[in-house]
């Protein structure tokens, strides 16, 4: 959580502008607050003024003196208003001082404040204007508070359009992130680095670089490997051409013997060589779409290339009835994917199993089913035999390895899914399909 | 029959050499495209099997200067190249087929044959995939060891459409077409009868049905 906190950009901006805003706020609000307080404070001295003035030029005698006091009595603003030197104190009047000089003051009486104006009037007398200190200090602190009003409502207001802005300026940077991470393996095109902001910019533009640096490692890789099995394909031609010669020779039954066995060995030599080539073909830089293909022709073709291999092993092999779909992607890759399908389904089902091919649209979606009543994958490998060069443990088939591997390959490079399932229409097996954007 | 073989690999070309002479065709060999150019500015062949991948002048250049000098001689080119613009350049050139490496040396007899009976006109017109042989003039097909078997009409357009293409399953649309003229009536098991019939006469196990699909007959192995 610590550590989340302090390398997220969105959270120490926002933290860091919030504290700010809250400092400034705060800062803000005991200045308006003390200004407003002293204005108050002002204001409350000068309308003791203007009072004191006024009754200091109508002389007015001492007893209405007393009633104007008890008139404001009650009221926020009760003033009390009394004659200095009187002989007796009238209810309600201050003790006050006698002597006391003219102007403001303040003074404790009798534990209470008291803000105090004395005055002399036209005839002489000295009037003094009084008020509580603590309701002029409530006074004070409501119009005070009041100014603070505004700030405290739009603190949190303030806060998170900020956390909001955050956000919002930052979502490109989530953006980015996602679709790095949404991509496929091989998809090493540049990011779009239009409508971000100019900070990011520097960096899409060094990762579309490295992306173009690792895409084009990528392609001489696979050049290399695709050359390097051009160049295999002569020798191997020369081996199987003097191996093909070596059976016309004279030669004992037990040397025969090991000649099928060598002929063999050249046989998955060549397999091999041509599952590495047709790897390096559907890895091979995206190609134009292309207009339709019957999918029912390329089964049709990958079906018999595959049925003497299917006979071999007494593999009952057929189409379940659906309809016939127009795809529209190369040849080679949907010949590629069925024929690796089909090839797989028939070298590891047991001999006398059943191989069945289905083809069936959903949701403008083409599924192309394998499936077969053989051992099936265990469901903690049905992952990783995806990888190249990788076999399930326990079965003597001697494939090439690359077949599902050369599957994914070419269905994601047309767009597509592939799944390994359970058989669904046998009591045990494996159903591979695979999931191709299609119309009819 | 005489044939040139320009080929820089000495494993392979032996090889080639060799099996070309077991099967009594005369075979000169040369090992670059320069050599291959003059030898045939000054000699007669039946066939040229031209490997792509040659040092000095490769394969594409001595085929584009053969075909330039209008030299009509049939020429199979042997390539380790699959790319499709390769193959299409190549026939675009004037090659006359293609052989794949790494090939097997029926293939590439096999594919000889083709050119040459398709340039010269005189090939043999029957169909063969080693165990069926259809003549198409008698309409009769032999089973390998076996007399002759006439056929009827429709069975022997059948057989032929298979013939035509061992290995490859037809669909029963596909053999329909075939075997039926336009507006003709076709009876919804017509197919499956005929297949019974023809099966009858040359063994079941001469037609192979994949469920679900069609039929086909077997390729040469």
């Amino acid at each position: 959580m610590r550590r989340w906190i302090g390398d997220s950009i969105r959270v120490r901006l926002s933290l860091g502008l919030s504290a700010a805003i809250l400092v400034v706020a705060a800062v803000a609000g005991v200045f308006s607050f003390l200004g407003a307080r002293d204005e108050a404070n002002e204001l409350q001295d000068e309308t003791l003024q203007q009072v004191a003035t006024l009754l200091a030029q109508v002389s007015v005698p001492d007893e209405r003196l007393d009633q104007l006091g008890t008139a404001t009595a009650g009221d926020e603003f009760k003033l009390l208003v009394q004659t200095l030197g009187a002989a007796t104190l009238a209810a309600g009047d201050l003790p006050l001082r006698a002597d006391l000089g003219e102007g403001f003051h303040t003074l404790q009486i009798g534990g209470v404040a008291y803000r105090v104006l004395v005055k002399k009037t036209l005839d002489g007398q000295r009037i003094a204007v009084s008020q509580s200190q603590s309701l002029r200090d409530e006074i004070a602190r409501e119009g005070a508070l009041r100014t603070l009003l505004p700030l405290l409502i739009l603190l949190p207001v303030l806060l998170w359009v900020v956390a909001d802005l955050v956000r919002r300026l930052l979502a490109p940077v989530t953006d980015l992130a996602a679709e790095i991470e949404g991509r496929q393996v091989e998809a090493l095109h540049p990011m779009v680095s239009e409508g971000l902001p100019t900070e990011i910019q520097p960096f899409v533009e060094a990762i579309n670089r490295l992306l173009a640096r690792v895409a084009q490692s990528v392609e001489v890789q696979r050049r290399f490997i695709a050359d390097a099995a051009h160049e295999l394909r002569s020798p191997l031609t020369a081996l199987s051409l003097q191996a093909e010669r070596l059976e016309r020779a004279e030669m004992s039954d037990t040397a025969r013997k090991r000649l099928q066995i060598l002929s063999e060995g050249i046989a998955r030599g060549r397999h091999l060589l041509e599952q590495l080539l047709n790897l390096a073909r559907v890895r091979a830089d995206t190609q134009a779409p292309q207009a339709g293909v019957s999918v029912d022709q390329v089964l049709r073709r990958a079906l018999a290339d595959v049925l003497p291999l299917a006979e071999a092993r007494q593999i009952d092999i057929g189409l379940l009835p659906g309809p016939d779909l127009c795809l529209p992607v190369a040849e080679i890759d949907l010949l590629l994917i069925v024929k690796n399908l089909v090839e797989n389904a028939v070298r590891y089902t047991p001999e006398g199993g059943q191989v069945d091919v289905s083809v069936s649209l959903f949701e403008g979606l083409a599924q192309i089913a394998v499936e077969d009543n053989g051992p099936g994958i265990a469901i903690e490998e049905r992952e990783r035999v995806f990888d190249a060069f990788y076999r399930v443990l326990g079965s003597e088939q001697t494939g090439s390895g690359l077949g599902l591997t050369i599957v994914r390959a070419a269905v994601e490079r047309l767009g597509g899914k592939m799944v390994l399932t359970d058989a669904a229409r046998f009591a045990q097996g494996l159903r591979a399909s695979v999931w191709l954007p299609g119309s009819r | 029959m005489r044939v040139l073989l320009v080929e820089d690999d000495g494993m392979i070309g032996a090889a080639v050499q060799d099996a070309l002479r077991d099967e009594s065709y005369a075979v000169d060999w040369i090992k670059n495209g320069s050599s291959a150019l003059t030898t045939l500015a000054t000699q007669h062949y039946d066939l040229v099997l031209l490997d792509l991948g040659l040092p000095g002048q490769d394969g594409m250049q001595v085929l584009e200067r053969l075909r330039q000098g209008n030299n009509p001689v049939p020429v199979l080119v042997i390539t380790a190249r699959d790319g499709l613009e390769d193959r299409v350049r190549g026939l675009d050139l004037g090659a006359d087929d293609y052989v794949l490496k790494p090939f097997q040396m029926k293939e590439l007899l096999a594919r000889m044959r083709a050119v040459v009976r398709r340039k010269g006109g005189q090939g043999k017109p029957q169909l063969s995939n080693g165990l069926l042989t259809l003549d198409p003039v008698q309409h009769e097909v032999t089973v390998l060891g076996q007399a002759p078997v006439a056929l009827s009409h429709r069975e022997f357009s059948l057989l032929q459409a298979l013939m035509l293409r061992p290995g490859a399953i037809l669909s029963r649309a596909e053999l329909e077409d075939r075997v039926y003229g336009w507006g003709e009536e076709v009876e919804s098991n017509a197919i499956e009868f005929l297949i019974h019939a023809l099966r009858k006469k040359i063994g079941a196990p001469n037609i192979k049905n994949v469920r679900g699909v069609g039929w086909l007959v077997f390729k040469a192995v």
